[in-house]
């Protein structure tokens, strides 16, 4: 070592060679000072020493993974495998979506013996496998990824063929238990777990932080009113046979949304398999002239802005002419109309008088704070923004005040029409479960008088009015009617024959503005009438027996009391077995 | 110094010290190992039970689930049992439940004998 240390040619390192040679020659000093055996007994000692402290280190460091194991290290092997979203489920904790283990199959070439009898056994074993993928795989000079989302059944059944080369690593697959049951509320994910369409998209941050905690994602669906709401919307869609059709349910005080169905639906186990018409969500994403529901906005303004009151009187006697339109009333009454006549009646004339003494400034003022002019306010992505006019003249006080030339969604109608029955306040929709102490706030749009007296309006047209079908035992419901024509682009106007008809109803109408209320909307797009109604396809006709039986389902889920006289409940005939009732 | 001039058995005490400490780390050290490796393996164990356990609970969730479909229910109650919708009639708060019955005439098997 001296000789190579020697051979160094940089000067600067002349140290460490004296520093080594001091080293290797101390012993030759201490027995020429005759003191060797304590140089010797000294390097022992230290040499000693420190190999007792490395071995006492590494002792307490094996003592402290025994007695404190780390515990972060146990929880990092638990969660392999862990779950990439969290699951979603109701507000009653009903399991909507969740995370399963399944298998991705892979191919190693090197290791397979025999490729045709792999071909062979892995084809007959996964028929919609492609075969030009399954080639590809065998053919490839590495291991590859050949299919996912292998349930336990399946891969056990290929893992018993007992294939060299072919291995499984799991994953998580995100599994829609419920099928096409609240599809487009739920929504869906990408193969790689990022949300697409509905909560999935909207909530898709907050569900994977949600992953972390175990802990399940909260809806603000009731899967009760779910489910009541798609059977009467099915049952609506299959005796009407509309393009398609929307129901809502909200809690108008929160604003929270309780159901939410489109028609067509859809199994978001198999997104790909459903068309772009059955996958939209027609609630929030498609725009519809309302029609005459939007005779409670305009008639809620007469009364806030004190233009009208209840009693006020306006003359339907004759066609109203306002900008270039000449207004008629479908059913033509023919008289002079009281406020509330003019809403039962569902009166275009009387409402475009109202409106024209409203006048376009505050109208369109009002139609702006109910949020009629932006997207419904909700966390989903797909809320459509609205068609408005690009001028509020006469023209559009004359359409709009009666629900044509404005195109809304039903989300944005469910929001602005919650305010009129809410006590005034404009709330924000969610999908969301909130807190039971939650206090929802938002901007007052009209007074609370002004949504008592809508109350009352609109109960009196399901008493006496064109809602009457709405109308459900022993509870008190209010709503309107609407039938907006639509404008079909090759007639180049209105449609006669094609309409949207809806029904917006509230329950219950009684009690005080701080009272829980729901909103109930039923829309069909393009109806046919049948024998039962005579033909007609309105939204008195078609939607609000629909409402009403959908009311009739879910009050008791929501706790609102029925107002029933127990004489005449008892009174009723027995019937002779339960099924009879149907 | 005593420790390296003191014999014992013919050793330096020094040196009988020294690898009776080397004895009793490496000893130590091995049991150490030795336990953390079977604790490991234990909690390892416990862990994939608990894990596949949490797979199957998920697993039977979602087929509960699946099979309480409300319109697979609907379809099925309705196909096999003639059931329906609850129809208001059959609405009733608890506290009028006892007013009801009272208004309600006895059946013949509620009759006395």
């Amino acid at each position: 070592m001296s000789f190579t240390l020697q051979s160094l040619p940089i000067p600067n390192w002349r140290w460490i060679r004296d520093l080594v040679w001091r080293i290797e020659h101390a012993f030759e000093r201490a027995r020429a000072a005759g003191r060797a055996e304590d140089d010797t007994r000294l390097r022992i000692f230290v040499v000693l020493a420190i190999f007792s402290v490395g071995f006492v280190v590494l002792a307490v460091g094996a003592a402290k993974m025994v007695i404190f194991p780390d515990v972060s290290r146990i929880e990092a092997v638990s969660r392999e495998g862990g779950l990439d979203r969290a699951d979603l489920v109701d507000r009653n904790g009903e399991v909507l979506a969740l995370d399963l283990e399944h298998y991705g199959l892979y191919l190693e070439p090197h290791d397979i013996w025999d490729i045709d009898e792999t071909r062979h056994a892995l084809r007959a074993a996964l028929p919609d496998l492609q075969a030009t993928r399954l080639d590809h795989a065998l053919n490839s000079k590495h291991r590859s990824f050949l299919v996912g989302g292998l349930t336990p059944t399946a891969k056990a059944q290929i893992h018993d063929l007992g294939l060299p080369g072919v291995s499984f690593e799991p994953e998580q697959k995100r599994i829609y238990p419920l099928g096409g049951t609240a599809a487009h509320v739920i929504g869906f994910t990408d193969t790689g777990g990022l949300g697409l369409e509905g909560a999935e998209a909207a909530f898709n941050d907050d569900i994977r932080k949600t992953a972390d905690s175990n802990t399940p994602f909260n809806l603000s669906i009731d899967l009760r009113v779910q489910a009541a709401l798609e059977d009467e919307l099915t049952k609506a869609a299959q005796e009407f046979h509309p393009l398609g059709a929307v129901g809502v349910v909200t809690n108008v005080r929160t604003g929270e949304v309780l159901g939410m169905a489109s028609w067509p639906s859809f199994d978001p186990n198999h997104p790909g398999q459903a068309t772009d018409d059955q996958k939209l969500n027609r609630a929030a994403s498609a725009v519809y002239e309302m029609g005459s529901t939007f005779k409670a906005f305009t008639v809620a303004i007469g009364l806030d802005t004190g233009v009208a009151t209840p009693e006020s009187t306006f003359d339907a006697r004759v066609p109203f002419h306002l900008g270039y339109r000449t207004i008629h009333d479908y059913h033509a009454a023919k008289k002079i109309l009281s406020l509330v006549e003019v809403f039962q009646h569902s009166s275009n004339i009387g409402t475009a008088r109202l409106a024209e003494q409203i006048g376009p400034k505050r109208l369109s003022q009002y139609f702006i704070a109910l949020g009629l002019t932006r997207p419904a306010k909700i966390e989903l992505k797909e809320s459509a923004m609205p068609l408005i006019p690009h001028k509020w003249d006469d023209d559009a006080v004359a359409s709009t005040s009666f629900g044509h030339g404005i195109d809304v969604s039903p989300l944005a109608l469910s929001r602005a029409m919650g305010a009129l029955l809410n006590g005034g306040t404009l709330v924000p929709l969610t999908i969301h479960k909130l807190p039971k102490d939650a206090k929802v706030v938002g901007p007052r749009v009209v007074a609370e008088k002004t949504s008592l007296q809508m109350l009352q309006i609109m109960r009196a047209n399901v008493t006496g009015g064109s809602g009457g079908k709405a109308d459900v035992p022993g509870l008190s419901v209010g709503g309107k009617t609407g039938t907006g024509e639509k404008y079909v682009k090759a007639l180049g106007g209105y449609s006669q024959t094609q309409q949207v008809s809806s029904f917006a109803a509230v329950f219950p109408t009684d009690g005080d503005a701080k009272t829980d209320r729901y909103f109930v909307l039923i829309l069909l797009d393009e109806p046919h009438g049948d024998s039962a109604t005579g033909g007609f396809s309105t939204g008195g006709w078609v939607a609000a027996p629909a409402a009403g039986r959908v009311i009739d389902r879910i009050s008791p889920f929501l706790h609102v009391q029925r107002q029933t006289n127990l004489a005449s409940l008892v009174s009723l005939p027995k019937p002779a077995n339960p099924g009879d009732e149907r | 110094m005593i420790l390296f001039t003191r014999r014992v058995w013919g050793f330096r005490l020094i040196d009988v010290m020294g690898i009776g400490l080397l004895i009793a780390l490496i000893l130590s050290v091995y049991l150490a190992k030795t336990f953390a490796g079977r604790e490991r393996g234990e909690i390892a164990r416990v862990e994939g039970e608990i894990s596949v356990e949490h797979q199957r609970v998920r697993l039977l969730q979602a087929e509960v689930a699946h099979l309480e479909r409300p319109d697979r229910i609907a379809h099925l109650s309705s196909t096999y049992l003639g059931l329906g919708p609850v129809k208001f009639t059959h609405e009733i708060a608890p506290e009028a439940l006892s007013s009801v019955l009272s208004a309600t005439p006895p059946t013949s098997r509620e009759a006395p004998l």
